[in-house]
């Protein structure tokens, strides 16, 4: 299945950037949970063998071609439906919320794989149709990302229920959405937010939404993540204070820094400079993500890079933003960087995609 | 796919790499504001997050009797205290640590409230002192991350190892918000001398606290020390105080049911030997904040035991006096020592009858046999030849009727009319029949204990009054330097044969016939004066008889020994009825001092005094023992 000219059309720059994140974000873990009290932290270990089950990952979503992958979307998508039900009655309670499904190694998250689901299953609906989509095929499209939408809003896990919408909406604007009507879903969205806000947010995600438009109403409490991420990436400076020198990670001003906030420990301790190296990281991926959407043989491959693209471009933006105290605080994190295995082995399978399509750009 | 098609494509992936590339600058310059920009107050923020700068308290110097005995020390306590600047919910951690220490929370609640106005990183002491259970309770709570703005501090307390001398020592507390707002160098929270030595000395003794500057996490908890600055102990003092001389004031005053005060000086530099006032109080009870309850008691209690009776007490001297006036008129030229005096039991003067104390009178009696007899129409006479502006001027070079100049706080000034004073004063002529009773010490005069004893040492080294001082030498940590002996406040030249004719009487009082024998110290020469100081009139003593605060004060001075004296002092025995009750007292003083001296054993108290409790005017009704 993996025929061997194609070896030589892969995008090697574009898995090297996404390594080097990869490597980075390990570094960033090992640095923030290093806690010389109780001996070396094991996360970065756990991390380590998610990127490497995520290599495998990738491997596969690489050579199996992605048409045969788009044929078979609507079972991968009824699959993660399935799985979505599953941890939704089933799953294991942690923090307050039923996300995971607790397998001997690790939990698995199947909501991080809804990204590539969606991402395949759209692909497939409005790649096989002529033209502009219609009204109804929208209504279609949107009703396939509702329904895993809603699954996961009911978990709760609002933060990784939003960055499907991102998929949903590139989705239907590279296969050529009228921009009125982008225009009147963007309309749409901003009048259901009061709506939303009165009857769809529970207490303490008005309370994120509040306290981000002033932290100082309450410093201590929801606001504190907020200008702990500010002041974490202000102390940073220019150059940072160095690894494992941030004392706003290190000291646990900034709560689940290995996580959510992985971004602040990097701009403490490597200063501005490690951010611009980073931010250049992602912004290549991104443009050659975008690089491989053009190339793409057909509909249904730009379609699928271009949607995996925006759930990933969406998290990239929103969590850096976050990182510096410039977003609410939600549970989206960063791509390749933030630990966490079911999303990093989602993020490098869907980017096998994207190699996927750029490699067999001409074959038929 | 078709042209049409991905050309639409194209146009929009263009559109979206603009899109992308133009949020990625925003995030970068964004970036750029936070952390090149802004970074000066981020920085310094982060800062005040995860460091703290503790206190180290400074511990107070300690402080040394003459021969190097440690009299004053400090131990190691415990204080809980709340810092605000670390509070999530103020509210929640007084009602925690209430309940945790198991404290009324409206009495924390008030502390805290006393204190709001100060900076939020200044601790707030709820707790000195506080119990190891406390300790222990609190701690807990800590590493559960409850109380993260609760610290507990190492705090040196002074610690007055034997309750002796308190007056001397005074205590220690809390600076005032005055004294803060006065002096620079004090900062709220400081402990600082509030009376005796630790007062006056309060600069030499209080140290430099230190600082020590650590990392916490985000509970509060240290993680490790950046740097740390030692505090300086305070400077080391040492008195002039012999602590077994002191220690057998108070243990003779023990054995006695009264109180009073006792002053002995070294009467060539006047260095303070022994300094005492009873009832006293336990410095030790101040050392960690004295409670309320403790306080009022001291305060309220009528035997007043704050009150310094050897230098804020004023009481008439009576027949103690005597001395002043013999060598006023020796050295004004009005009499010799041989002059005499008929003393037929009493004795008119101005149309008005004054008695003697003996009825059947004395009988012809020179310098010495009146001083030793104390007989009172001898001195009337004296005195009323010399008048009273001659008394007033050689009381005042001998030390009486002014401030002695003791290095402690708060002294008074006794006083000794002279018709100058009475002029200004009350704006009235002297009448020459006031004179008379001036002459043995009744009347306006009055004296602090204090000054009696500098009349002793001054009659003892020849005229010169010397400043009774504490401070011997002091150590800043490079070794002990002598302080100077402070100047003495007047010296006059007296004629070593007018005052021998003084001491010779003095030495009549202990070991001829005199009242004083109870001093007296085979082989010491000991010269002293015993005198009974009237608390009310004669007519008033009737009514009150047995009323045990009205009566008569006992006094006794002396040095010793007669001829090139080492000691100097005085005993006054409060509402003691007899002077020759004082010199039970002295004599236990002044054979311990000869015998710390000359190497012997230390006299022992007899089991019993040999006190006199029978007041003359009570009509017999002794004093009991057990209402001291």
């Amino acid at each position: 299945m993996f025929e061997r000219r194609l070896y030589f059309h892969i995008d090697w720059a574009l898995v090297a950037a996404i390594l080097v994140l990869c490597v980075i974000g390990v570094a960033m873990i090992y640095s923030t949970t290093f806690d010389p009290t109780r001996g070396t932290s094991r996360m970065y270990t756990t991390q380590l063998y998610a990127i490497a089950i995520g290599l495998v990952a990738m491997l596969i979503t690489t050579s199996v071609d992605y048409r045969a992958f788009a044929d078979k979307s609507h079972l991968l998508y009824i699959a993660l439906l399935g799985l979505l039900g599953y941890v939704l009655f089933l799953g294991s309670v942690q923090m307050g919320a039923r996300r995971w499904i607790p397998l001997h190694v690790f939990n698995l998250q199947p909501s991080e794989f809804a990204k590539i689901a969606v991402a395949l299953v759209l692909a497939k609906f409005l790649g096989e149709n002529r033209g502009a989509p219609t009204p109804g095929d929208l209504a279609i499209g949107g009703l396939l990302t509702a329904i895993p939408v809603l699954l996961i809003v009911k978990e709760p896990d609002l933060g990784t229920a939003v960055t499907l919408l991102p998929v949903f909406v590139a989705v239907t604007y590279l296969a050529g959405m009228r921009m009125r009507i982008l225009g009147v879903l963007a309309l749409i969205a901003l009048l259901m937010a009061p709506i939303a806000w009165k009857f769809g947010l529970k207490d303490y995600q008005k309370a994120r939404i509040s306290t981000f438009l002033d932290p100082s109403q309450d410093a201590k409490g929801a606001g504190y993540q907020q200008i702990q991420a500010r002041i974490t990436v202000g102390s940073g400076g220019l150059t940072g204070k160095g690894f494992r020198q941030g004392t706003q990670g290190q000291l646990r001003f900034l709560p689940v820094a290995h996580n959510d906030f992985i971004f602040s420990v990097l701009a403490e301790e490597q200063g501005f400079a490690g951010v611009l190296v980073v931010l250049g990281l992602y912004l290549f991926v991104i443009l050659r993500t975008l690089e491989a959407a053009r190339l793409a043989k057909d509909r249904i491959g730009a379609y699928l890079v271009i949607g995996v693209l925006g759930s990933f471009s969406f998290q990239v933006i929103y969590n850096i933003a976050m990182a510096a105290g410039m977003a609410p605080v939600k549970g989206i994190t960063l791509p390749f960087m933030s630990y966490g295995g079911s999303s990093m082995i989602a993020t490098l399978a869907a980017f096998g995609l994207v190699l996927n399509v750029r490699m067999r750009r001409f074959t038929n | 796919m078709a042209v049409e098609d991905r050309r639409r494509l194209g146009i929009r992936l263009t559109a979206l790499q603009y899109l992308i590339t133009v949020l990625f600058s925003v995030l970068a310059v964004s970036f750029w504001v936070l952390q090149v920009v802004q970074h000066p107050k981020y920085e310094e923020l982060a800062e005040n997050n995860h460091q703290r700068t503790l206190a180290l308290r400074a511990p107070r110097g300690l402080v040394f009797d003459r021969d190097g005995r440690v009299l004053v020390v400090n131990r190691h306590s415990y204080s809980i205290s709340i810092v605000r600047e670390h509070s999530k919910d103020l509210n929640r951690t007084i009602e925690m640590l209430a309940s945790v220490l198991k404290l009324d929370e409206e009495g924390v609640r008030t502390i805290v409230d006393r204190h709001r106005r100060e900076p939020s990183y200044r601790p707030i002491t709820i707790v000195q002192d506080a119990s190891l259970a406390q300790v222990a309770a609190v701690t807990a709570r800590r590493l559960d991350t409850e109380l993260p703005d609760v610290v507990v501090e190492q705090v040196p307390t002074r610690r007055y190892p034997e309750t002796l001398a308190a007056h001397l020592f005074g205590y220690v507390g809390e600076v005032s918000d005055k004294d803060v707002s006065e002096g620079d160098k004090l900062k709220s929270g400081d402990i600082v001398g509030q009376a005796g030595i630790e007062k006056v000395y309060n600069a030499l003794l209080m140290g430099d606290d230190g600082a020590r500057r650590v990392v916490v996490n985000s509970v509060g908890r240290e993680i490790r020390t950046l740097e740390e600055d030692d505090p300086t102990e305070g400077k080391r003092l040492q008195l002039t105080i012999d602590y077994d001389v002191q220690k057998a004031v108070e243990d003779a005053f023990k054995a006695t049911p009264f109180n009073g005060a006792a002053v002995v000086l070294d009467p060539k530099d006047g260095g303070v030997l022994a300094f005492a006032s009873l009832p006293a109080y336990d410095p030790n009870a101040f050392a960690s904040g004295i409670d309320r309850a403790t306080w009022a008691s001291l305060n309220t209690d009528e035997l007043r035991p704050l009150n310094d009776r050897a230098i804020q007490g004023r009481y008439s001297p009576g027949s103690t006096f005597k001395m002043a006036v013999g060598l006023a008129g020796l050295e004004e030229g009005v009499i010799t020592p041989e002059f005499r005096v008929s003393c037929a039991g009493h004795a008119n003067f101005y149309g008005r009858d004054f008695k003697c104390w003996k009825k059947g009178g004395h009988g012809s009696v020179d310098l010495r046999r009146a001083i030793e007899q104390s007989c009172d129409v001898y001195f009337y006479t004296v005195g009323n030849m010399v008048g009273v502006d001659k008394i007033n001027k050689w009381a005042t070079l001998l030390g009486l009727g002014v401030k002695s100049g003791i290095d402690l706080p708060n002294e008074v000034q006794g006083l000794v009319p002279s018709t100058e004073w009475k002029r200004e004063k009350m704006h009235e002529k002297w009448y020459a029949g006031e004179t008379i009773s001036v002459s043995i010490g009744q009347g306006q005069v009055s004296v602090a204990p204090v000054s009696m004893a500098v009349y002793m040492a001054t009659l003892a080294n020849g005229g010169t009054r010397v400043t009774p001082h504490l401070l011997k030498a002091v150590d800043d940590g490079s070794g002990w330097k002598a302080v100077p002996t402070p100047a003495p406040q007047s010296q006059v030249t007296i004629d070593p044969v007018k005052l021998q004719a003084i001491r010779d009487g003095l030495w009549g009082v202990v070991n001829g016939g005199g009242t004083g024998g109870r001093a007296r110290l085979v082989g010491y020469d000991v010269s002293g004066k015993t005198g009974t100081a009237q608390v009310i009139s004669n007519q008033g003593r009737l009514a009150a008889r047995t009323t045990r605060n009205l009566r008569d004060h006992g006094w006794f001075v002396f040095f010793a020994p007669r001829d090139n004296p080492q000691i100097a002092g005085v005993v006054f025995l409060e509402h003691g009825i007899h002077g020759p009750n004082a010199a039970v007292v002295a004599h236990h003083i002044v054979d311990t001092f000869f015998a710390k001296r000359e190497g012997r054993p230390l006299p022992t108290l007899p089991d019993e005094m040999r006190l006199d409790f029978k007041d003359p005017y009570a009509k017999g009704q002794p004093v009991e023992a057990e209402d001291r």
